[in-house]
């Protein structure tokens, strides 16, 4: 008996490895597709893992039948990421997807070795071989929240805290502080690094110490609950930057955007599905189908002000109003974007200059 | 004048937690005992002071949370470098990451979560107390709190004879040994000590500071805390100037930058490393005040032979 299960086993396993190697689609049509995604820290009620795990859950809201989803979490270390990316592809995972720009390496070099599988890779740079890369336009929610920040400061001086000095926050600040001023144009906005991704502690010092310089609207990337409690403790307004936090802080946060992935995950499933997947990178900003959603407003903001935000996002959506729109000075006074010129993605994506009224510097 | 005085008051909360942590380890280290798991208790008494309050709203019960656990921690390592003769380092590295990893563990429901508490009851109810309440709504009670302690190890230490026995034990374990004392016992209290102690330096950070859970809330403070101890070379006096010029130090960094005044923030991000290792360089010059600072025993545990 034991001898024919064995022979039958091993015919079983030739059998499927002929099955395999004939060049069959890589997903059958009655089995679900299994879909892998790492992320890097614990998933919480708010912040980055939170709307990448909203991204998944809505992937399974889509697809119950079709689509089966296996995920990791605190996966810190690159070793173990890479680990882990393996063998979700070895298990037969045909989808996997990355969560932060701390993967995107790991994944350019996997992405290429596994091609059984195909990757994503959120806030990634740019597509590769058997690798899409998605991330947001932070930078149009920015601006529309600055608009809010331009019309209710009273000092005009805003106030942002800053994780580390990369592009994505830098640009984030940039539009920030350009909305506040296409209505406010006297606004400044002080601007200080705590040089941490997470250190709560120094984020609330970094509050009280812009609130105790005159600023009386707060932003920052990351942006944390404990910012807005920070600002909503000084009295003074706060801003949800990546995430909304007005169940903590209640109508002292003045606006706020949130991320929103599921339209990634599900354009690429349904890509998998379809046997047409490619590679490519998605850069979206508001809109249908886009990454970035306005949420929550204060019921302190006056419906003019509103109104002003709406026709602002209108107006993104429809393509009309581009935040890096010229003329835009730097610090030292220099034009970066002459009158009616608009910055290209790549100049957007590699910004290190701060707009003409940051006070603050980037480290060099 | 009052922007000077909110200044120096933010630096003081600042140093606070350090001032806890360093009060307890220079305890535990004038006993021989090196503990190097600060940080990882750190972090235990902060999830576990958190997840009281976050059940209870009471500061106090969170506080007890927090010393209790911290205590425990630290007792562990005390049967580990005490009782077992491990190695102090390795042991304190070991409590260090064993915290880290259980206070994300079992903080994970809480991750995010924040205190929904008024400011009555983060100040433990002191507040509403007549006359002195509003001395507790300037300055939270868990401060005055840390300048009881400090005024109290400060006499221990130097005007008491139990205060003087744990010093002996710490300069030559051996010795009080041979003279009698129970050397272990008092080792083993000074490791609970200092576990207790930076427990409530963990919750002061997770719930008096910042009311939230989040992991990597400790962010290295426990070890800024192990070399205030140095840079204190191990008096409760300096142990308390140190705390709050390196809590004086986060503040001047970010008012620095927030006032345009172009210094180098990493540089003062890593002052309280710099200025350790000055001390250590300082003292180290001379064998003499090499003696005089450093507890002889620190590190080497009590070797009981026949």
């Amino acid at each position: 008996m034991t001898d024919q299960t064995r022979r039958r086993l091993l015919g079983g396993i030739a059998a499927a490895s002929l099955w395999s190697g004939m060049g069959f689609p890589i997903v059958h049509a009655k089995e679900k597709l299994k879909v892998g995604i790492i992320h890097m820290g614990a998933i919480s009620n708010t912040g980055w893992e939170y709307y990448q795990a909203e991204a998944w859950r809505a992937l399974q809201a889509k697809y119950p039948n079709k689509v089966e989803v296996t995920v990791l979490e605190n996966v810190a270390d690159i070793q173990s990421v890479e680990r882990q990316f393996r063998q979700l592809a070895v298990q037969g995972h045909k989808l996997l997807f990355g969560t932060t720009f701390s993967q995107y390496a790991s994944l350019r070099k996997l992405a290429p070795q596994l091609p059984q599988s195909h990757f994503e890779c959120c806030a990634g740079i740019e597509a590769g071989k058997n690798l899409g890369v998605f991330e947001a336009r932070h930078y149009e929610g920015a601006y529309l929240t600055g608009i809010a920040a331009g019309r209710m400061t009273k000092s005009n001086v805003l106030g942002w805290v800053g994780a580390f000095p990369v592009p994505q926050v830098i640009y984030s600040l940039n539009a920030f502080l350009l909305g506040a001023q296409s209505v406010n144009p006297d606004a400044v906005l002080k601007l200080v690094w705590v040089n941490a991704w997470v250190d709560p502690a120094k984020e609330r010092d970094a509050v009280s110490t812009l609130v105790s310089q005159g600023a009386d609207v707060i932003s920052g990337s990351p942006n944390t609950p404990v910012q807005s409690e920070a600002a909503r403790s000084a009295g003074v307004w706060s801003i949800g930057n990546t995430g909304d936090f007005s169940e903590f802080v209640q109508e002292t946060q003045l606006a706020s955007f949130e991320l929103d992935w599921s339209p990634a995950h599900i354009e690429a499933t349904q890509a998998v599905l379809d046997g047409n997947w490619e590679p490519v990178g998605r850069w979206r900003g508001i809109g249908d189908g886009g990454f970035i959603r306005m949420a929550t407003r204060s019921p302190a903001l006056p419906a003019s002000v509103g109104k002003e935000l709406d026709a602002a996002e209108a107006a993104i959506v429809a393509g009309d109003l581009k935040p890096f729109t010229g003329p835009i000075k730097d610090q030292s006074g220099k034009m970066r974007v002459t009158e009616g010129a608009e910055l290209s993605d790549g100049d957007i994506n590699s910004m290190t200059w701060l707009v003409e009224g940051v006070q603050g510097r980037v480290p060099s | 004048m009052t922007e000077l005085l909110a200044l120096m008051l933010a630096a003081v909360v600042a140093g606070t937690p350090l001032l806890y942590a360093a009060l307890g380890e220079l305890i535990t280290e004038r006993s021989g005992i090196l503990n190097l798991g600060v940080e990882g208790m750190m972090v235990i008494g902060a999830i576990a002071g958190f997840a009281a309050v976050y059940a209870t709203g009471n500061l106090w019960l969170g506080v007890l949370a927090a010393g209790l656990s911290g205590g425990v921690l630290a007792l562990a390592f005390g049967f580990l470098a005490i009782s077992l003769r491990v190695n102090h380092v390795a042991a304190g590295l070991a409590l260090t990451i064993f915290g880290i990893s259980l206070g994300a563990y079992v903080g994970k429901p809480l991750v995010g979560q924040s205190l929904n508490i008024t400011d009555a009851q983060l100040s433990g109810g002191l507040t509403s107390i007549p006359l002195v309440g509003p001395l507790f709504s300037a300055v939270h009670p868990l401060v005055w709190i840390s300048w009881l302690l400090f005024a109290g190890l400060w006499y221990f230490t130097s005007r008491t004879r139990a205060g003087l026995v744990l010093r002996a034990v710490g300069e030559s374990t051996a010795s009080a040994d041979a003279i009698g004392y129970p050397v272990m016992r008092i080792q083993y209290l000074a490791t609970g000590f200092g576990g207790v102690m930076a427990g409530i330096a963990g919750v002061f950070i997770s719930v008096v500071y910042t009311s939230i859970w989040t992991e990597g809330i400790i962010a290295g403070r426990g070890w800024i805390a192990v070399a205030l101890v140095i840079f204190a070379t191990w008096r409760p006096g300096r142990c308390l100037v140190g705390a709050y010029l390196f809590g004086g130090m986060t503040i001047a960094e970010l008012l620095g930058q927030v006032m345009g005044l172009g210094v180098p923030t990493e540089l003062l991000s890593a002052t309280p490393y710099l200025a350790t290792v000055i001390v250590l360089v300082l003292i180290s010059r001379k064998d003499s005040t090499m003696r005089l600072s450093v507890p002889a025993s620190l590190g080497k545990s009590l070797d009981i032979k026949g």
